[in-house]
């Protein structure tokens, strides 16, 4: 049963507050992505911390990007083609666990963010489809 | 002849490789979900497989943003565990069984499964936290690994139709390997789970539990679930789940259940597992 292209990458862009990691995310991100997994080596790491900016410049990326890595603005970066498993090695490079890193892309403070996963998270219902609203 | 014997799945967060490596497996937040593991690890002790086929993704470790292959073999001799970032996990190396792999790895691609074959890389938690949680702390891992990595994360990622056919495939080739071994695959990721933009920490029981209950059955009916219900259900990594089908339709038509278990939460993540047998 194959689905048309077209229609299978619309769908993708109809749920509320998520960015799929397309092809066209991930061609647009490739220097994010490819920048965070220099960060897998610990020598890396150390030259980053020691100075981001100039470890950044050694990057093609856009001074958007550079901006939004420097501020850890990660919805910014989803935007611009960052994928979470890549940025992951970011979080782990400020030390930040998986979680905490990720409710900063949430509207919550960490604590409540880990307040609603430990009564059974976020529920589906209405965050399913922003066309549909359900 | 080779055979497999059975089929597991298991969530395979990151944290719960943590948990083990620093000893808080037992605790209030991890024991519960270590307590549903129990059964499993000391009927693994009593299966004591050969080798583990292990199905799982890898989370930008050994494959950076260049080269995306949607179904790769290792046929190596051993694999090194990863560093994600923060030092590779105090694990053992994942030794491979080369034979058996690359008698896999030429079997699908004569049965027109195109597959990537690699020869050295490091694994992540991907595969190095369903072993913990299957075989806890050891010096030495019991059994040899074939891993089979699966794309779940550039789109579009493998159909589930495809992930069970590639695990029909998958033991139709075990069972043309001449040596007598006792083989088992694992499909590892999901459950539900979140881990980006506004809408992370999404996670729903109902259609995870809807997803055991349809693996439990003869039907094939999961391998036709679409991507969209996934994402819309289950949460952008979610998607891992199709890498359980690979696991389901290794099996053959019926199955009988000997194990399953499923909590809320680890960290981001919806804990599943389940151990199944093929019954035909
Ligand atoms: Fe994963």
């Amino acid at each position: 049963m194959k689905q048309d292209i077209h229609e299978y990458l619309a769908e993708l862009e109809d749920i509320p507050g998520t960015r799929i990691y397309t092809a066209s995310r991930a061609r647009k991100g490739y220097w994010i992505n490819q920048f965070a997994m220099s960060l897998m080596k610990d020598d890396n790491r150390k030259r980053f911390k020691a100075d981001e900016r100039v470890y950044l410049d050694a990057w093609k990326l856009s001074e958007e990007a550079k901006q939004a890595l420097l501020a850890r603005d990660y919805n910014r970066l989803l935007d611009l083609g960052g994928n979470v498993y890549f940025l992951s090695k970011l979080f782990s490079t400020d030390g930040l666990s998986f979680a905490e890193a990720v409710s900063t892309m949430t509207d919550m403070t960490f604590p409540e963010y880990r307040d609603m996963m430990l009564k059974g998270g976020r529920s589906p219902v209405g965050n399913r489809s922003i066309k549909g609203g359900y | 002849m080779a055979r497999i014997t059975a089929g597991v799945a298991s969530s395979h967060v990151p944290l719960l490789g943590v948990a083990v490596d620093q000893g808080k497996d037992r605790d209030d937040y991890f024991g519960p979900i270590f307590v549903g593991y129990d059964w499993t690890r000391e009927w693994e002790k009593q299966q004591k497989p050969d080798v583990v086929i292990l199905v799982y993704n890898d989370h930008a470790s050994a494959f950076d943003a260049n080269i995306i292959p949607t179904f790769a073999i290792g046929c190596g001799e051993s694999y090194k565990s990863a560093d994600e970032g923060w030092g590779p996990r105090p694990v053992p190396d994942v030794e491979g069984h080369a034979d058996l792999a690359w008698h896999i790895a030429q079997s699908l691609i004569l049965d027109d499964f195109d597959m990537t074959i690699i020869n050295e890389m490091d694994v992540d938690h991907g595969l190095t936290v369903p072993l913990s949680m299957m075989f806890g702390q050891s010096e030495k891992w019991p059994v040899k690994v074939v891993p089979l990595a699966v794309n779940v994360v550039t789109y579009p990622v493998p159909s589930g139709n495809r992930c069970w056919a590639l695990g029909e495939a998958i033991a139709r080739a075990v069972a043309s390997f001449p040596e007598d071994l006792n083989v088992q695959i694992w499909g590892t990721g999901g459950m539900s789970h979140q881990l980006q933009g506004p809408r992370a920490g999404l996670l729903n029981r109902e259609w995870d539990n809807k997803f055991l209950d349809m693996l439990e059955s003869d039907d094939d009916a999961a391998r036709y679930i679409p991507h969209i219900e996934y994402l819309r259900e289950t949460g952008s990594e979610g998607i891992e789940m199709v890498m359980w089908l690979v696991m389901r339709g290794a099996l053959g038509r019926r199955v009988k259940t000997l194990h399953r278990h499923y909590h809320i939460p680890c960290s981001n993540t919806a804990i599943g597992h389940i151990v199944l047998e093929p019954a035909e």
